[in-house]
């Protein structure tokens, strides 16, 4: 009798099991998902591959093509109706290019739990294009600022420090801080300099200098106005809030490692994991790089901060500056965030949207977040809650300060978004140019800006003044 | 040659040999490096000045940095069969053009242009022809009729067979870009007429013959020019058929510009980059697509790099040292005229 | 030597010929001209993919703004500059080098293989590599030129350095080529001219002028040819050493067409950028072997 039952109890199991596998069945379909060659977000996609062919038996093959050429790849192919990709990821600001080839999120991913976990600025402005879901976060990316804790907590640094400044020795609190700090702590004869970002042309330089603009010229209370005037589309880029931005970062390179014009993030990385600077800004990779003692040889001293910001906002309604008593922070969305998405000549587009919920849902996303070279950053309010998961590859005080500053970022009431525009590349490859010269004491920032924006109005007016004004404003979050 | 000529001749080889394979040794150890022994500053002495480790080997054949073995091995078969396709067709239309003379009239040379291009035009503008399809029409009718109207009497110049040779030269003067970005757009016409092209086998190999064709053929004339006409009028006497006469006796006396042209062929098919990117997704990616993709966003992870390129590197350096051997055994075949 | 004339030959009407150039021809043919025809047909239009915009006629309107356009005329500059220094440096060189290993130095076959290294590796990988070693802090080269006293000199982020530069990169990578083919040439010259020279007790310096140089002048004629029209299309070692920087002033042809073809998208631009460049080449090339033919013509 006992092992009638039992044997019922085991076969119910079984059958209870059996139907648990293959939910929902895909069994038979492959996947397509293009990337970047790994081992960023492309291992973070095969080992979402992994779990979610155990769960729906279905599989994904993950392409891989080199980063620079992964947006005319993904283009070309979405112009030819190739069915090739029945999942794409790409940078959020190369989304207005494929929006219009794209498939709506379905709506019942659209809410619940899951959903509200997703942090807003991600949720709601991020991941939305005229008012349409288009894509799904997975990677959160912000810039914030890194520090040398060895350096800042050592008592006779601080004595200094103090004495040369008159004020403490801490993270920045403003950009001229910041260059303070920089020229306190450059040392070119004991290997030490000031600090580290990236201003090679074609190395992620422009995202560095939108971090220094962003302070100054991004108006608490004009929202979108940052790369320019949401009524008229008129390029901000050359008012005295960018040139300032712009002298502060051609400061910079003057206070970093000798080759900084030739730094693309990967040097900046290096260059802090090195130990040859005492702070640098950047994306959360910089954090994880250094505290890991496999790749750094500073490993343990990282401080983590939001963005410096500043005293003075330029208000560009009323062409004057306008002074607040705190710094006024903006910490700057740089390149947003990957998304994922599911155009419309994949031939399984269900199954592609299952594949990205599933890995962009808590538990795989938090667990890819904590692995090493994954490249994915925190996005959810659930990732920054498990401190416990952090402790594996930081030590307490650096997981504290690493998980505050990206979530202090993220959700700062001035949290500025990355430019998104049609005809993207356009815009960013005169700027790129013009940094380049300025950087190299070719022209003055002002006449570098101002080429920049007589180009971008230009541009605008190419492309459809109003078609551009109306997807700026849909970028930014503001009503059309 | 004299004694110190000779000295001077080693001196010269010793420093570009040094100036040449330092980078190569510098790629060899950095590919044994850990990310600090590289970031630290140049370190130059395996287990003097840093640590080797495996780490980067291990990341490339494990496949988190892009699906190696596929990629490999891709990358092998294309490149054999190109190269060999192309050096085999491409000598015999060598030896056609130094051999024997082509006339074609520069009306029949237009015409063909002008209804190929004409013909496309009206097909895609006015009828709104798909592309593949308005090809299909538009380039056999003025294939056809160009050869046609080379038979009448036309007024105007004639081109010879030194115009041929630069027609097929001036293909590799056009820049890839825009016609890797055709190319890719009428495979996947192809592909919707039922031939799928892209990311095959075939598509991308008949893209490399293509283009590896006119430096063959470019090269291979010089050599065919040099060798004796004697030998071959010789056997056309007795009677000896064409084709043999090619393979048996022309072949064999211009082996080291064929040993020479092959390596550069292959040394070209091997490191392309754009066709691979846009002909390929995930079956047929090439090595040159995972070297690229080292260079990540993140930044220049320089042992990855090295690890990727010398995998790319090995097998070419193999078929150096084989057709080196090659070439030696040419140059005695050479002297027996 | 063995160009035959254009009379009616026997072999003139033997139907080989054409069994003999087909193959070759039909696959050029096919493969090449409908990105031909295709490129020349939207380099009359406007024609953007990013951001889409609806399609327009626009004549020959992209060319005259390239015509008009500044960064056009210095990126051809910059690009007919690095190509005719790298090419002349890879050719004296290669035939000094191709001359050394005829003349069978001690070491011959090794460095036979050694020197061909540099050629097979993949442009994408030297440039790479080329990065790697010019790096300031983490590269070789800024220590061993601190040897000789210059320190951080801005060999990537000064225009003439980094020009320098990559001249230096090319002739590293492609003076094999040279090598490699003036080499074949080499083993195919006839000994008894030599030896008859030798009986004349002809200098080696004398032997070379009078036998040598003019005998491989069509060997050297297509290679140096081939070499140009290569070099006009670098692309990668410019994108990844300097990203064409500072300004623009490193940007070649190549580069140009890439950014404004892959990146922006702008292909009616692009193509006309490609037609122009082409006839860049076409009339060079054209100039080049009108310029050497009599000389060449004097050998056969």
């Amino acid at each position: 009798m006992k092992k009638l039952l039992t044997g019922a109890a085991f076969g119910a199991l079984m059958a209870a099991g059996a139907a648990q596998a293959c939910s929902p069945d895909f069994s038979g379909v492959t996947l397509s998902a293009a990337s970047q060659t790994g081992p960023y977000i492309a291992s973070a996609l095969t080992a979402a591959a992994e779990g979610w062919k155990a769960k729906t038996c279905g599989t994904v093959n993950v392409v891989e093509f080199p980063w620079s050429e992964l947006y005319p790849k993904i283009v070309t192919t979405l112009v030819a109706g190739d069915a090739a990709f029945d999942v794409i990821t790409f940078a959020p600001a190369w989304s207005p290019d494929f929006t219009p080839y794209l498939t709506e999120m379905p709506a019942d991913l659209r809410q619940g739990a899951l959903w509200e976990d997703i942090a807003p600025v991600y949720r709601d402005r991020l991941m939305v294009w005229d008012g349409k879901v288009l894509s799904q976060t997975i990677d959160g990316d912000v810039h914030t600022y890194s520090y040398r804790t060895d350096l800042f907590e050592n008592p006779a640094e601080q004595a200094a420090f103090k004495a040369k400044y008159g004020y403490d020795l801490g993270a920045p609190q403003t950009w001229s801080q910041y260059l303070d700090i920089a020229e306190f702590f450059q040392r070119p004869d004991q290997g030490l300099w000031g600090t580290a970002e990236a201003f090679r042309r074609g190395g992620q330089q422009f995202w560095f200098f939108f971090s220094h603009a962003a302070a100054y010229a991004s108006h608490p209370d004009h929202p979108g106005s940052f790369f320019f005037d949401p009524d008229t589309m008129d390029a901000q880029v050359n008012n005295p809030g960018w040139v300032r931005g712009l002298e502060d970062y051609i400061r910079a390179s003057k206070l970093a490692p000798p080759n900084a014009l030739q730094f693309s993030f990967g040097e900046t990385i290096a260059a802090h994991a090195g130990g040859q600077v005492a702070q640098s800004i950047g994306w959360g990779d910089i954090g994880v790089v250094v505290a890991d003692p496999k790749q750094s040889k500073v490993a343990g001293t990282l401080g983590s901060a939001i963005l410096p910001g500043s005293t003075e906002v330029w208000n560009y309604k009323t062409g004057a500056w306008d002074t607040f008593d705190e710094p006024v922070f903006s910490p700057f969305m740089a390149f947003g965030g990957w998304q994922a998405a599911v155009p419309q000549s994949s031939l399984n587009q269900q199954a592609a949207w299952d594949f990205v919920t599933f890995l962009s849902s808590p538990e795989v996303s938090g667990k890819a977040a904590i692995t090493g070279g994954s490249g994915v950053n925190p996005y959810r309010a659930s990732h920054f809650e498990n401190a416990q998961l952090w402790s594996a590859i930081f030590s307490e005080p650096e997981a504290k300060g690493y998980l505050a500053s990206q979530r202090d970022s993220i959700e700062a009431k001035n949290v500025v978004l990355d430019m998104r525009l049609p005809g993207y590349f356009s815009y960013t490859e005169v700027l790129e140019i013009e940094l380049s010269k300025a950087l190299a004491g070719d022209v003055t920032p002002q006449q570098a800006l101002d080429t920049v924006a007589a180009e971008w109005n230009k541009l605008t007016d190419e492309f459809g003044r109003d078609a551009q004004k109306a997807a700026y404003r849909a970028a930014m979050g503001l009503p059309n | 040659m004299t004694r110190r000529g000779r000295y001077w001749a080693l001196f010269f080889c010793l420093v570009w040999a040094a100036f040449t394979l330092f980078p190569i040794y510098w790629v060899l150890i950095t590919s044994f490096k850990t990310p600090p022994a590289v970031n630290g500053g140049p370190t130059y002495l395996p287990f003097i000045d840093f640590a080797p480790t495996l780490d980067a080997w291990a990341d490339l054949f494990s496949g988190r940095r892009g699906q190696f073995f596929n990629t490999f091995y891709s990358s092998t078969l294309v490149t054999l069969f190109a190269s060999v396709a192309a050096t085999a067709i491409g000598a015999m239309a060598a030896y056609a053009l130094v051999r024997f003379p082509f006339r074609v009239k520069l009306g029949a040379g237009l015409l063909f242009f002008a209804i190929a291009f004409g013909g496309y035009q009206t097909l895609t503008q006015g009828f709104g022809f798909g592309r593949f399809d308005a090809a299909l029409r538009a380039f056999p009718s003025a294939l056809v009729a160009a050869i046609l109207v080379n038979r009448l009497r036309l007024p105007g110049p004639v081109l010879g067979n030194a115009d041929i040779l630069f027609w097929f030269v001036s293909q590799r003067m056009f820049p890839p870009i825009v016609t890797a970005f055709a190319l890719f757009l009428i495979y996947t016409e192809i592909g919707r007429a039922g031939f799928k092209l892209v990311d095959t086998f075939w598509g991308l190999s008949l893209a490399y013959i293509a283009f590896s064709l006119p430096i063959v053929i470019w090269l291979m004339r010089d050599f065919f020019a040099a060798l004796p006409v004697e030998v071959e009028e010789a056997a056309m006497v007795d009677a000896v058929p064409q084709w043999r006469i090619f393979l048996d006796i022309v072949a064999p006396m211009a082996a080291p510009g064929l040993a020479a042209t092959f390596m550069i062929t292959l040394a070209f098919v091997w490191n392309e980059f754009l066709f691979a990117l846009f002909l390929t997704n995930a079956r047929w990616q090439t090595l040159p697509i995972l070297v690229a993709g080292q260079n990540s966003q993140r930044g220049d992870e320089w042992w990855a790099v090295s690890a990727a390129a010398l995998v790319a590197i090995i097998p070419m350096m193999l078929l150096a040292a084989v057709l080196g051997r090659m070439m030696r055994s040419g140059l005695a075949l050479g002297a027996i005229k | 030597m063995s160009e035959i004339d254009a009379t009616d030959t026997i072999r003139g009407r033997d139907p080989m010929k054409y069994v003999f150039i087909g193959p070759a021809f039909a696959v050029v043919l096919l493969i090449a001209i409908f990105p031909l025809i295709y490129s020349l047909g939207i380099s009359l239009l406007s024609y953007r993919l990013a951001p889409p915009t609806p399609v327009r006629f626009v004549g020959l309107d992209n060319y005259a703004a390239l015509l008009q356009q500044e960064r056009f005329w210095q990126v051809a500059r910059t690009t007919a500059l690095i190509g005719f220094i790298a090419v002349a440096l890879q050719y004296v060189i290669g035939f000094a080098l191709a001359l050394a290993l005829k003349a069978k130095v001690p070491g011959e076959h090794l460095f036979r293989v050694g020197f061909l290294i540099p050629m097979l590796v993949a442009p994408v990988a030297v440039a790479l590599i080329a990065r790697m070693m010019f790096n300031p802090t983490m590269g070789p080269l800024n220590q061993f030129l601190s040897l000789f006293g210059l320190v951080n000199l801005p060999l990537l982020t000064q225009t003439n350095y980094a020009l320098g530069a990559i001249i230096a990169v090319e002739v590293w990578q492609w003076t094999p080529f040279v090598v490699l083919m003036m080499l074949a040439g080499l083993q195919t010259l006839p000994d008894d001219v030599y030896e008859a020279a030798a009986l004349e007790n002809a200098s080696a310096w004398r032997q070379f002028w009078d036998i040598t140089f003019p005998m491989l002048a069509p060997i050297s004629a297509a290679v140096v040819f081939i070499r140009l029209i290569e070099s006009f299309k670098i692309m990668d070692t410019v994108f990844v050493m300097t990203g064409g920087g500072p300004g623009i002033s490193t940007e070649t042809l190549t580069l140009f067409a890439y950014q404004e073809g892959f990146k922006k998208f702008n292909l009616g631009y692009t193509s006309a950028l490609s037609f122009l460049f082409l006839i860049v080449v076409l009339v060079i090339g054209s100039v080049y072997l009108a310029v050497l033919k009599p000389y060449l013509d004097k050998q056969k």
